[in-house]
């Protein structure tokens, strides 16, 4: 799987959707279309579901859940909520113990997903599921929901966008000050990232020099807001925290800066998988791939659809200015030794 | 004193069920290798700071308050004194939040104010949050230990020519020394066990690395770094121990009479501590709540934060009673007693660390009610025993006496006699578990049931999210709910560990 065919894919699919219009919501009314479902083509959802949610996306998600919920009153969902790394190495656990609470895991990042895949937990989804999706999206074991980008947000009032490294190893030494979240999962991802194309010694060595100039927050929204600011420089952040905040504050003095070809400018996706062998849970996952849930996901979260026929959020720069390094999604389950990794250099 | 008392295999029991939590770490703790050896050092090194500087800031906070409020005869003493203990009652990751948020560039007092402050955060941050919510320890027993001195030292000292000042430091301090350490200690056991301020702080101390761990996992080395922490706090409770006050002969309590329209010149001196630890949280989550409404919250989490709370303080009560009564008839039974002090000791991240282990060796308890009652329980359980054993020690002994002579068993006699008078015990311990049990954090954060959201499991979710004005509802909830518990603790003084009103004067 191939990481800027991924972004490609997407950014082009959504173009092309622009003439049907942006869907209404999950309200939605039923499209005759190729490509993703509509929601109003599922089958209902009835019966107990436990899903654990990786924290991070603040209410746009329980939004999902909860019209998934009002759609299907049959459906008694119960939600477990955490940290994504801490809910995966809680299932790998719980597996490991001979207990399974979760039927469900959606993963803000692909990392976790691999984690839990990697143990043998994941069931197969059908083939009939991921139809929606491109077909290099589509992996036996899990879906991706959206895609999203490893972006560095910077204080506009005091740099412009030349003013940052194209390199991410140089950003340490730059002169700036920086913010980041280490505990995120997606700054994982995007260390493991650097882990696998640079190596286990300059990552460590970058990671202790950026830990000399980083203030540390507990999430990546706080890092765009301090960047915002102006308490930082520059930040390690997924991309749609900046488009959030952007769009409730037009005149904030935040934007969006990529690398070139490094893990800097990473592409990630959440995921989700199924752990219970029944019918439930693979349903539920339809739902999240509905062009309703893509849609509203892109709109509002401003998080990259991977369906076919949704427009892209706004915001976004071009596609031929960017350069995602080429990275198996697949190879970011490697969490562990970018965890000792991590705390080997203090930064954990 | 009997030999053997029905009560012990119970209260044997229960204390066995106390120690389970610790077994279960050494069983736990593991690291993979000697990694990490350079990091543990600054991981001690930050807690011991933290704890040094606390101890530091609240004897130089909390004596010279004590003086305050148990010499000079202010208007309204009373209400002084509720005021400057009230951060007692707080949750210090409230304080911790609403600092955070208020100070440093961007933060609600340059909103709302529009000038900038420097930022609290880190080992000055933390230290500065810990201080404002353990000074009161130090206040309430070296008050209590200064309203027992009698005042004629000092009088003899003033009338061979010391100044009033030199008093102060040389005839009355180093008889307080005692009240001062006790005080002193138990907020140095306060900030080894906090997990919310250093952690919203950003200072890596035991607790906050423990929660680390415990995200990704490394449950063997988040154990070993709980049993690291355990050694620090079970040196502190040495110490504590050890602290013995000795009461003087009684007489009359110094008094000083400020000068007409002198008396808020000596409660300016208090005001930024009041500001800091009681006002400015009310401020930042008022002016959230009036910003954003109750956006996002439900009152599902309020009756959450009730269920277990409840379910925890009736069997706490419950099991306090035998270990109340163990504790009174001999000496294998004060041993079982201070065993499930223990407890008490534990921080509720290391609780948590240690049930969420026992949960996956027991799947029926993992992610159950139970378990986190379980927890609760553990946790406060030494609150419920405490309360009910001093209102039951303070029963007139004629009573049951005069049952005995009139034929009453001991059973008889502690069911229709003593446990009908220790009833008001026995409220006030529920109604104390309860309320720390609303307020609890970090074992609720690793053990709540699925769905289960808790007011302050939901304060640390929009804190971690950074929505920040979402925490404007629970928070206030929390502060209420605090002032409750301030208020039962008062009212319950005579009985409770703190004796607020130590003054027996009319």
């Amino acid at each position: 799987m191939h990481r800027r065919t991924l972004l490609t894919s997407a950014l082009k699919l959504g173009l092309g959707a622009g003439a049907l219009g942006i869907m209404p919501g999950l309200a939605g009314r039923a499209f005759a279309q190729a490509g993703a479902a509509s929601v109003e083509e599922l089958p209902p959802l009835e019966g107990e579901l436990t899903m654990y949610l990786g924290r991070g996306e603040g209410g746009l998600y329980e939004n999902v859940l909860k019209a998934i919920e009002q759609r299907n009153p049959k459906l008694k969902l119960g939600i477990r909520r955490g940290p994504t790394a801490a809910l995966a190495n809680a299932i790998v656990a719980e597996a490991g113990a001979g207990v399974r609470r979760a039927d469900v895991f959606w993963a803000v990042d692909s990392g976790a997903i691999g984690l839990v895949r990697d143990a043998g937990l994941a069931q197969v989804l059908p083939d009939d599921l991921q139809a929606g999706l491109q077909p290099e999206f589509r992996y036996p074991g899990w879906a991706p929901v959206t895609g999203r980008i490893r972006t560095l947000p910077f204080h506009t009032g005091r740099l412009a966008a030349d003013d940052i490294p194209k390199d991410i190893m140089a950003l340490p030494t730059a002169g700036l000050s920086l913010g980041w979240a280490p505990a995120y999962a997606s700054f994982q991802s995007f260390v493991t990232a650097m882990r696998l194309l640079r190596g286990p010694e300059a990552t460590r060595d970058w990671l202790r020099a950026t830990a000399k100039v980083a203030k540390t927050y507990a999430g990546e929204l706080g890092v765009v807001m301090a960047v915002e600011r102006g308490e930082v420089d520059v930040g390690f952040a997924n991309h749609y925290y900046t488009l959030r905040l952007k769009s409730g504050k037009p005149d904030a003095q935040v934007d969006l800066a990529f690398t070139n070809n490094d893990a800097g400018c990473l592409v990630n996706a959440s995921g989700v998988l199924a752990l219970g062998d029944d019918e439930l849970p693979v349903n539920f996952i339809r739902y999240l791939l509905t062009r309703e849930v893509q849609s509203y996901l892109a709109r509002e979260a401003y998080e990259i659809p991977l369906v076919e026929g949704v427009e892209p959020p706004e915001g976004l720069p071009g596609l031929e200015t960017l350069s995602p390094p080429d990275v198996d999604l697949t190879r970011l389950a490697d969490l562990r030794p970018t965890l000792d990794l991590m705390r080997d250099a203090g930064v954990l | 004193m009997n030999r053997w008392s029905a009560s012990w295999p119970l209260a044997g029991l229960i204390a066995l069920v106390t120690v389970a939590p610790i077994v279960v770490l050494f069983d736990l703790a593991d690291a993979p290798t000697g990694l990490f050896e350079a990091r543990n050092l600054g991981l001690v090194a930050n807690t011991l700071l933290l704890t040094a500087i606390t101890v530091a800031g609240s004897v130089l906070v909390g004596v010279p308050l004590a003086m305050l409020t148990a010499f000079v005869q202010l208007p309204w003493r009373r209400f002084w004194l509720v005021l400057l203990v009230a951060p007692l009652a707080m949750p210090s990751y409230i304080g911790a939040f609403t600092l955070y948020a208020a100070f440093g560039p961007g933060g609600e007092i340059e909103n709302v104010l529009g000038f900038a402050t420097p930022r609290v955060s880190g080992l000055a941050g933390a230290s500065l949050v810990m201080v404002l919510y353990t000074y009161p320890f130090v206040l309430l027993t070296t008050r209590a230990a200064l309203l027992g001195q009698d005042a004629t030292l000092v009088n003899a000292a003033r009338s061979l020519g010391t100044s009033f000042w030199i008093c102060l430091w040389r005839v009355v301090l180093p008889r307080a020394l005692t009240g001062i350490a006790a005080g002193a200690l138990l907020g140095a056991l306060y900030a080894l066990s906090d997990f919310g301020t250093p952690a919203i702080m950003g200072l890596d101390t035991f607790t906050r690395v423990i929660y680390v761990e415990y995200n990704a996992f490394g449950l063997g080395q988040a154990a070993l770094f709980s049993l690291q922490l355990l050694v620090i706090v079970g040196l502190v409770l040495y110490l504590e121990s050890r602290v013995k006050v000795t009461p003087e002969r009684p007489g009359r309590c110094l008094q000083v009479w400020p000068r007409r329209g002198r008396a808020p010149l000596w409660l300016l001196p208090a005001l930024p501590v009041v500001l800091l630890a009681i006002v400015l949280p009310l401020a930042v989550f008022g002016t959230w709540l009036w910003r954003e409404g109750a956006e996002g919250f439900e009152l599902s989490y309020a009756w959450n934060s009730a269920r277990a709370s409840f379910l925890a303080a009736v069997v706490a009560v419950i099991a306090a009673l035998p270990v109340a009564h163990a504790a009174m008839s001999g000496r294998a039974g004060r041993l079982f007693e201070r065993v499930t002090y223990l407890g008490f000791g534990v921080p509720g991240i290391v609780m948590g660390t240690a049930l969420v282990y026992l949960g996956l060796k027991l799947p029926f308890l993992y992610q159950t009610l139970a378990l986190l009652v379980l927890a609760y329980v553990l946790r406060f359980l030494p609150l419920a025993v405490g309360t009910i054993r001093s209102t039951a020690e303070g029963l007139d002994a004629g009573v049951v006496n005069a049952a005995r002579v009139l034929g009453a068993g001991r059973r008889e006699v502690f069911r229709r006699v003593t446990l009908p008078l220790t009833m008001r015990g026995v409220t006030a311990g529920a109604a104390l578990v309860f309320l720390e049990a609303m307020r609890e954090l970090p074992a609720t954060l690793l053990l709540a049931p699925t769905g289960f959201e808790s007011l302050a499991t939901y304060l640390w979710r929009v804190y971690e999210a950074g929505y920040f004005g979402r925490a404007a509802v629970p928070g206030l909830m929390l502060v209420l709910i605090s002032g409750l518990g301030l208020a039962l603790m008062l009212s319950g003084e005579r009985r409770a560990e703190f004796g607020v009103f130590g003054d027996n004067r009319p």
